[in-house]
């Protein structure tokens, strides 16, 4: 079947022979999209309409920028919520994509402009429909801007808290100052010390947000198995998936060699504690 | 900016255009009930000895605000970053005599990945969400939510779980492979909420003036932006047409709380921007929000309820010494401030020493003699660094905890669905319990 029988609307009104050899630029001024792109963008704009948010979260547009004019991004990019509620309206896989590249990731997820639309429309909610959707197809756009979140990435799968207070360190956050970073330099002391001087015991870390108990994170670990989000990030970091894999299966024969150690106190316990098995 | 009748009228008319396209506004709560009528899930309500308080959202609908009895839902970001601000609420309830369990049984909400990443679907939230709604559940404590977009994220959740049978069904399946139920709470409840409403025990209780004070409030976004009619109003403040909380503790307690341009924006956290792309960021919430609150507004505080708003207006400041505007205006939560005025210790408990700007002149103005607290907080650390035991708010949790989410005389969905008997009500970990 080609190309062109799977790009709805704008993309469908291309002759067979314009598909066929398209121009190197188009009038846009965007990058001329290879076969395999145009062949990913129809399917990304047919899950896109199929997504049972999406008639939820589009309902329509006054184009009274209400929207724009509270939008923190719009204030430092190319970036407007009231452009991106009118790709989402429109049928155009091509200008879908685009989008797709860059502008998703300039919004803030305030919400601002969901609050002030008239009309009712989830713009952050389709945004982030789109960003979904960025992910599972793997896009090299998407690799590139999430390329820094592994670390948290890592924390979040595998203990369910976003950050640590050791990821804070001087040489990346130079921008924060001497007393966000350094306290060990300003207190002499160490990093360990300062989180011990926290009067509540389950923060006295320095790996994680705060101690997060094992079954705890395994059971999180088995909401990502079944609701495809370690799939989706196979997709994205197959690498990093493999590593959070491992990290997982180590806990679980921890969890395993503890049960055991705990038998006894653990022979009258009712409910989950007593079932869960990793 | 909309009056009160402005806002309703609004209201009323989304509500007419969301009927004509089948969305639709209404109470959440009233279609809970009838699920949980119909056995279809678990409600965990509010109780007697739950202590509730009634307060009004913007809608004109009545919330219930749990005071005693209570699940701290932790913020990620708040604990790696700015531990001052749960241990500031955990010291305040054990001064008013509440009862909580602080667990390391809980994940964070994980919406901060979400809305920054993508990384996640709606029922992977869903699910994480009934996780650790679950577990409150089974240890007969109310969820009471530190973070705002937590706060936010739960109520779209329940929105989502109550309204979408396909969802619940997901999410239940997940749920009973772990031993757990779909349960969900009868209100999402921010932990500022509880500030507002224990207004005059907290007041009861100040030590420190702070008259003469000059507060300029950042409304978190995820507070009132998500899921607005379920935010509290409060006539007092600002006529009812900004959120109650946190301006109302604020005023309470005798500050100014003063007016700003950009009161409506958000403080430029951004999620991913915070991480990533902080020139944002930074350039965002310097010139977007700390400058009009000290230029505008002469402010000697800036006060605020979420976690990533506390972390992004202090730790941006700073580098505005590249631009000749090191304005270095401190930034805490309401709870901070509220524990500062209250006579806690500013470093063993507000922790004011996680902030990048300082709160010393803050403290010099509210008459803290906060040279003499840093000198006793040194010699803490000295001690600490020599082994001695940590001062705790709470007993310590034993070894089989970093393990076993343990029961703790906890309520088990057939024996709930089975009898509507009362549990027998297990032991808080706040010094309140004892």
């Amino acid at each position: 079947m080609s190309v062109v029988a799977h790009l709805p609307r704008r993309a469908q009104s291309l002759t067979e022979e314009e598909a066929e050899s398209p121009p190197a630029m188009e009038l846009t001024g965007r990058h001329r999209m290879s076969e395999d792109e145009r062949t990913v963008a129809a399917t990304i704009f047919d899950e896109f309409h199929a997504d049972p948010r999406y008639r939820e979260f589009v309902l329509g547009c006054l184009n009274c920028g209400e929207c724009t004019t509270g939008c923190p991004a719009a204030r430092f990019y190319d970036f407007s919520p009231r452009e991106m509620l009118q790709i989402a309206a429109t049928g155009d896989a091509t200008t879908l994509w685009d989008a797709l590249q860059e502008k998703i990731w300039a919004c803030c997820q305030c919400y601002t402009c969901n609050m002030r639309c008239r009309f009712g429309n989830d713009i952050a909610g389709i945004i982030s429909v789109m960003r979904e959707l960025s992910v599972i197809h793997g896009l090299e756009s998407t690799r590139r801007t999430l390329a820094p979140f592994g670390r948290s990435l890592t924390l979040l799968m595998t203990v369910g808290t976003q950050v640590s207070s050791d990821m804070i360190q001087p040489d990346f956050f130079r921008d924060w100052g001497p007393f966000a970073t350094g306290s060990d330099q300003v207190w002499q002391v160490t990093p360990e010390v300062m989180r011990k001087a926290i009067p509540l015991d389950v923060l006295q870390t320095t790996r994680s947000s705060w101690e997060v108990s094992v079954q705890t994170s395994l059971e999180l670990f088995r909401i990502y198995e079944e609701t495809g989000v370690l799939d989706m990030l196979r997709g994205l970091d197959p690498d990093l998936t493999e590593m959070l894999v491992d990290i997982v299966e180590e806990r679980r024969e921890e969890f395993a060699e503890a049960r055991e150690r705990f038998s006894s106190e653990l022979a009258g316990q009712r409910g989950p504690v007593a079932t869960f098995t990793g | 900016m909309l009056s009160a009748s402005e806002i309703r009228k609004v209201v009323e008319e989304r509500t007419l255009h969301q009927k004509g396209t089948g969305k639709k506004v209404v109470d959440v709560r009233e279609e809970m009930e009838r699920l949980e009528d119909r056995g279809e899930i678990l409600v965990h309500h509010i109780r007697p000895e739950n202590r509730p308080v009634a307060t009004t959202t913007l809608f004109g609908w009545t919330k219930q605000i749990p005071t005693d009895r209570l699940w701290h839902h932790k913020s990620c970001g708040q604990c790696g970053n700015i531990p001052g601000y749960p241990s500031s609420l955990l010291w305040l309830m054990n001064e008013t005599g509440r009862t909580y369990l602080n667990e390391p049984h809980q994940t964070s909400c994980t919406a901060w990945n979400y809305h920054g990443t993508a990384t996640s679907n709606p029922v992977a939230l869903a699910a994480v969400a009934a996780r650790n709604f679950h577990r409150a559940y089974e240890t007969d404590h109310f969820p009471l939510i530190h973070c705002g977009t937590s706060y936010g994220d739960y109520k779209e959740m329940r929105k989502l779980l109550v309204e979408n049978a396909a969802v619940r069904e997901k999410v239940r399946a997940v749920l009973r492979k772990m031993g757990r139920d779909l349960v969900l709470p009868e209100e999402i409840v921010h932990y500022s909420e509880w500030v507002h409403v224990m207004a005059p025990e907290i007041l009861a209780r100040q030590q420190h003036p702070v008259r003469g004070i000059i507060a300029t409030v950042h409304e978190p976004c995820h507070y009132y932006k998500m899921v607005p009619e379920d935010a509290i109003y409060d006539d007092r403040v600002y006529a009812g047409q900004r959120p109650a909380v946190p301006s109302g503790i604020l005023l309470e307690l005798g500050a100014t709380v003063a007016d700003y341009s950009t009161w409506y924006d958000c403080c430029g956290f951004g999620f991913r921007h915070i991480l990533s792309e902080r020139e944002f960021s930074r350039s965002f919430a310097n010139l977007r929000k700390i400058r009009p609150m000290v230029e505008e507004a002469h402010a000697d505080v800036a006060i605020t309820s979420d976690t990533g708003c506390v972390t992004t207006l202090d730790k941006s400041q700073w580098i505005g010494k590249a631009h000749g505007a090191a304005y270095m205006l401190p930034v805490l939560s309401d709870v901070q401030f509220v524990a500062l005025a209250l006579g806690a210790h500013p470093y063993k408990v507000a922790q004011v020493h996680w902030h990048a700007a300082s709160a010393e002149g803050l403290m010099t103005k509210m008459g803290i003699d906060w040279n003499r607290a840093k000198g006793e907080f040194q010699e803490y650390l000295r001690a600490l660094k020599d082994g001695a035991r940590p001062e705790l708010l709470h007993p310590a949790h034993g070894e089989i905890e970093q393990f076993f989410a343990i029961n703790k005389g906890q309520v088990l969905p057939d024996e709930a669905r089975a009898s509507t008997l009362n549990p027998t009500p297990p032991r808080s970990e706040g010094r309140g319990a004892d």
